[in-house]
């Protein structure tokens, strides 16, 4: 197969970036504290989740919310499959279907995980990829809503806001940073693919597109699938390693997270997803640090809670109003990087 | 008998609220395009004024709604000027993301400079007793929900079609750079949209809290999700589909309450966005999406 | 009364129009003329302040070149544009209403509105009917009636013949020649040569961008060459 000229600069760029994943990663686990381990693990889980949402987003350019509940399903079905059935009896003693008497390898779990995912997604965008843009955006919202209420309702399954627990551990650093590597090649691979540009020039001229035959609704659906298995890999990653999840982190606050990193990184762009998701991780951390009132050069500040959530809100607001597209805008790291 | 007239009137009252949230929304929508999410947090503070006057003004419940509306409508126009100025020609979907921003940060505001516990107010409970009408017992706040939803019906459609600016907001709709050509300006459409959207809003919030009788940072959320569903359904930017939506959604609401198992009480809307969901499929763009019809640009 | 010079109206990184200037005196009729894509909507868009523009714009001494909009409609520049833009969603009469937008006499919205429905007595007719419904030379005349409306000291007409059936074009002719004599400043872009320079006192011919010819109608009508690619394109 010969690569296309944008093709060879995107593989150039995926390797850039992946390089940084790869520093970034080799730095944490070399200088890293535990406790700061778990962090850096976290915004690698984050990564996955705005590219997952970048996917989707930057080349259909239509806003989803429902994503933190696709990576919750991803989550919940590995932890079903996984889970030693020992451990289930105790956790989940009414659960119906036998899915309380089976164990799986953590393999097969995921891939399961997935599978389900994915046609979970494929069922759900029928419906969305259909509607215009603030309609999908809306209905997507409501989507969120469903699947939360679920988890929350069918406790006998998910525990709801419970911990359901004994999730073999069996992610390290190394892995996820693995996985970063592989979604950001299979992201931007989407991005350069013949359906990658053929969605983003629907989107920014849907009836020129439609004029030279371009069928928006199925590439849509091809994103937004994808979306949904990127989004069930990170919600895998965040089980395996954390070992206990339960129904709130898929919900609101992770969706508003992860929107915001991708909206300042640029949308657009598979290197504005991690620029954007490495700046909010970190810079977040300052700003959880300010909110717990420590005691900066002598003063003792007061006890400060939802001052991320209002540098966050306005984050969004100020990079709406100043910089749309983003601080990447339409380039990618080789653009900056490379001639054109 | 009784038992179906009750339902009914529940259906009405709840379509009723959602009417008058998704109106709203529509009339901010309809003029500049712009999906606002922080309709809900705009209702937060009205809630908020309240516990405010209750606790330092006075206890008279009159001067605590008043306070409620002005401090909506205030606030709505407040958000216009510094929020959305900046992205009003923007696209729809940097005009949503900005208004996420935008509900976010006051949210979290209650959050940091309230509480984030639930706040009681309880100057509005006398709004609520149970009347006989015709051998059925009623709420006297569904009754006055009800009642508000057609005035502001009413009031709305008149100002809409009698007043220039009504006009000009109607206009705007269509075509808001030749509503500007007539010298028309700008700023005051958007501001008038935006104080008749925190007006509205106002008012849901008087019904909202009486109902709930407290008030938390979140209040605003699961109102302003059903007018947006409300909204999604009757066609968004259509003040008539608004209030179709909204009536629409309460029977829904009001029918899944009956029909479902007490068990399954947790999953209502999960039902109830599923059933949308299905309208929407029947017709993807709402029910009354306004045409898209723009004249050639200058 | 309107005096423009070296005019660039910019879309983007794209010149539209590359540094014209033409001046309309008070009580004239001017035309722009020039084939599809010259830059006639462009140098109107600029008049109004709908398109970026560098250069002067003046307009009775005053400076028009960043200012709203809104300001130069009340300044009085009022104007018809290209597709007529009326509001299709609207009454007729609603239409009127809004094009008096700026005015704050009542009983004179009222009269001028009257007026216009006798002296077009199909508008008349549907008042209370949406303007969408109007054919396409009922809605050119609303569009103008509506421009009209805001009391302006110079109107803008681009391509008021613009798709219509001739005896239509006629008509709309006759009514700007009508409003000239009653002392109205026009400023006329138009594809119809023959009927445009029939009306007018002075014209331009833009082509490209910029400026390819420009004087009195008397003298462009001796230039045969001229006449003869003009009227070829009307
Ligand atoms: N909104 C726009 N964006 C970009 N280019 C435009 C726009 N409007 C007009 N143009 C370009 O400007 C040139 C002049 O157009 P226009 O002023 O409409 O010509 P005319 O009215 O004489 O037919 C054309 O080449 C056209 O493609
Ligand atoms: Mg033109």
């Amino acid at each position: 197969m010969t690569l296309a000229r944008h093709q060879k600069r995107g593989l150039i760029g995926a390797a850039l970036l992946s390089l940084i994943l790869i520093a970034i990663g080799v730095l944490a686990a070399w200088f890293g504290s535990r406790y700061q381990l778990r962090l850096v693990y976290g915004a690698y889980v984050n990564l996955l989740v705005v590219l997952g949402l970048q996917v989707f987003m930057g080349n259909a350019r239509v806003t989803n919310l429902s994503h933190s509940a696709f990576m919750g399903i991803g989550a919940y079905a590995a932890a079903i499959c996984v889970t030693p059935a020992a451990t289930k009896a105790i956790s989940l003693p009414d659960a119906p279907w036998g899915l309380a008497a089976f164990t799986l390898d953590p393999l097969t779990s995921a891939i399961i995980a997935i599978v389900i995912t994915a046609a979970i997604a494929a069922l759900v965008g029928l419906f969305i990829v259909r509607m215009t843009a603030i309609g999908a955006t809306i209905a997507s919202l409501a989507v969120l809503v469903i699947i939360h209420s679920i988890f929350l309702f069918r406790t006998d399954i998910f525990k709801g806001n419970q911990a359901f627990f004994g999730i073999p551990q069996v992610f390290s650093l190394t892995s996820i940073v693995v996985l970063s590597v592989v979604v950001v090649l299979i992201a931007r691979g989407f991005r350069e693919s013949h359906w990658g540009i053929q969605l983003r020039a629907s989107a920014d001229d849907e009836t020129g597109a439609a004029a030279m035959g371009v069928n928006v609704v199925r590439l849509r659906l091809v994103a937004w699938v994808l979306s949904g298995i990127i989004l069930a890999l990170a919600g895998i990653a965040y089980a395996y390693y954390l070992g206990t999840i339960s129904a709130r982190p898929f919900y609101f606050n992770h969706v508003f997270l992860t929107l915001a990193m991708l909206i300042l990184g640029g949308m657009r762009t598979v290197t504005g997803a991690v620029l954007g998701t490495f700046l909010i991780s970190f810079g977040l951390e300052v700003v959880r640090w300010l909110e717990t009132g420590p005691v900066v050069a002598g003063v003792d500040l007061p006890e400060a809670l939802g001052l991320s959530g209002v540098v966050l809100g306005l984050v969004i607001v100020l990079t709406m109003t100043l910089r749309p597209q983003g601080v990447m805008g339409d380039r990618e790291i080789e653009d900056i990087i490379l001639r054109r | 008998m009784d038992y179906a007239i009750q339902q009914m009137v529940n259906a009405l009252s709840f379509g009723a609220e959602y009417a008058l949230l998704a109106l709203g929304l529509a009339i901010v929508f309809s003029v500049m395009g712009l999906v606002n999410f922080a309709h809900g947090d705009v209702i937060a503070v009205g809630g908020y004024t309240m516990v405010a006057f209750a606790a330092i003004v006075t206890a008279n419940p009159w001067i605590v709604i008043l306070g409620a509306i002005v401090a909506a409508a205030l606030t709505s126009v407040l958000l216009e000027r510094v929020a959305f100025r900046p992205v009003r020609y923007a696209d729809p979907t940097t005009g949503l993301l900005t208004a996420f921003g935008v509900s976010i940060v006051l949210q979290n505001l209650f959050l940091l400079f309230v509480s984030p516990r639930p706040i009681a107010v309880t100057s509005l409970y006398f709004m609520d007793v149970p009347i006989e009408m015709f051998g059925v017992q009623v709420s006297s706040l569904q009754l006055l929900e009800s009642v508000t939803t057609v005035l502001v019906i009413v009031g709305l459609t008149l100002f809409l079609n009698r007043s220039v600016w009504g006009l000009a907001m109607r206009a705007a709709s269509l075509d808001f750079e030749m509503v500007r050509l007539m010298g028309i300006r700008a700023n005051r459409v958007f501001a008038l949209a935006f104080l008749i959207s925190g007006l509205l809003a106002g008012l849901a919030c008087i019904f909202i809290m009486a109902r709930r009788g407290s008030v938390d940072p979140h209040l605003g959320f699961n109102p302003v999700l059903k007018a947006f569903v409300a909204c999604v359904v009757g066609g968004f930017g259509s003040l008539p589909g608004a209030v179709l939506g909204g009536f629409l959604l309460g029977a829904v609401e009001v029918g899944m309450l009956v029909l479902l198992p007490q068990e399954y009480g947790g999953m209502k809307d999960a039902f109830v966005f599923g059933i949308i969901a299905l309208i929407l499929v029947w017709r993807p763009n709402g029910i009354l999406s306004p045409a898209v019809e723009k004249g050639d640009k200058l | 009364m309107l005096d423009i010079r070296n005019l660039k109206v910019l879309y983007g990184p794209i010149e539209a129009v590359h540094g014209i200037s033409l001046r309309v005196e008070e009580g004239q009729c001017v035309t722009l003329l020039g084939p599809n894509g010259a830059g006639k909507s462009s140098t109107i868009s600029a008049i109004c302040g709908v398109a970026k523009a560098t250069g002067d714009i003046t307009f009775l001494g005053q400076d028009l070149l960043g200012t709203e909009i809104e300001d130069r409609v009340r300044a009085g520049i009022s104007v018809s544009p290209e597709g007529r833009r009326i509001f299709s969603n609207l009454s007729v009469e609603a239409n009127l209403q809004l094009g008096a937008g700026i005015r704050t006499d009542r009983d004179g919205i009222e009269a001028d509105i009257d007026h216009w429905f006798t002296t077009f007595p199909i508008l008349g007719e549907r008042r209370t009917q949406s303007a969408g419904t109007l054919s396409g030379g009922e809605q050119q005349m609303l569009a103008i009636a509506r421009a009209l409306m805001a009391k302006p000291k110079i109107l803008l007409l681009d391509e008021p013949s613009l798709g219509l059936a001739p005896r239509i074009v006629g008509q709309i002719f006759d009514m700007i020649e009508q409003l000239k004599s009653e002392g109205m400043t026009i400023l006329l872009v138009e594809q119809n040569a023959r009927q445009a320079l029939r009306i007018s006192d002075y014209a331009y011919l833009l082509n490209t961008g910029t400026i390819q010819a420009e004087g009195t109608t008397a003298t462009l009508g001796q230039n045969d060459e001229l006449m003869a690619k003009l009227t070829g394109l009307g």
